[in-house]
């Protein structure tokens, strides 16, 4: 999951997975084209997706296209929902808190 | 879930209105006595914090989670406007969170807005899924608003 992560800190990368969700599957020419960055930097980009098996590509001849790989999210979007359990958590103690400072202000 | 998620590739936002006057909710990230009163999940059986509250001091939390152990990290203030925002990261083995803190006010009200951007290793990951049940039951719940 640390590679999921890793991949996902580039905000380039960040918008082409989103891309991806979005319109499905692209070839990487087409992929290049709204990011303003070459060719060779977008196949650095998607080495990386690939590694954090966030994509999958598919040769068809010379054209490689692109498509998101929804199970590579799912771990991540898991450990995030739990991070966002605790904060919910958290603020319900802190909601509590807030109430009695509040009580005891008004008794003042 | 009281609180509103959106989680964004590696970014996490968890918006929260808490009925209570801005001076309040920014005074409890403030106050170490206040902080430990609501720090960490249910489990969580001790707190401990030292703060240093300005821009470039330093934070560390220990705490007990009943099953789990002992769990402690440190980091850093980097952003702090009385009583608008807060920002901060903290490490936690290899990991690097950060989490910035938003305070707007919402006539006597006030909308909380935490942002999290995390890069978690194993370490980290076991931690969020120690006390399992209670977060899980959580996540089902979370899972189930956000489909309705």
């Amino acid at each position: 999951m640390t590679a999921v992560f890793a991949a996902l800190a580039d905000p380039t990368r960040r918008r082409i997975v989103e891309r991806l969700t979005r319109h499905g599957e692209t070839p990487v020419t087409a992929l290049a084209e709204p990011f303003h960055v070459s060719l060779p930097a977008i196949s650095r980009h998607l080495r990386v997706l690939e590694r954090a098996r966030l994509i999958q590509r598919k040769r068809d001849g010379r054209v490689h296209r692109i498509r998101a790989r929804r199970d590579g999210l799912q771990d991540a979007q898991k450990w995030m929902a739990q991070c966002a359990a605790i904060w919910d958590s958290n603020f319900d103690a802190l909601d509590e808190l807030l109430k009695t400072q509040q009580r005891k202000e008004k008794r003042r | 879930m009281k609180s509103e998620v959106k989680i964004e590739g590696n970014r996490l936002q968890v918006t929260r209105v808490f009925d209570a006057p801005r001076h309040l909710v920014f005074g409890a990230w403030k106050d170490p006595v206040l902080l430990r009163q609501w720090w960490g999940c249910k489990d969580t059986t001790k707190v401990e914090c030292e703060m240093d509250f300005r821009v470039g001091g330093s934070l560390s939390y220990k705490m007990n989670i009943t099953g789990a152990g002992e769990f402690s990290y440190t980091g850093q203030y980097d952003e702090i406007v009385e009583p608008e925002k807060i920002a901060c990261h903290w490490g936690f083995g290899a990991a690097t969170m950060r989490v910035s803190v938003e305070f707007i006010e919402q006539g006597g009200r006030t909308k909380l807005i935490l942002t999290q951007e995390g890069f978690p290793d194993q370490s980290m990951c076991q931690f969020v899924s120690q006390g399992t049940d209670e977060a899980f039951d959580k996540l089902d719940r979370l899972l189930v608003c956000q489909e309705a």
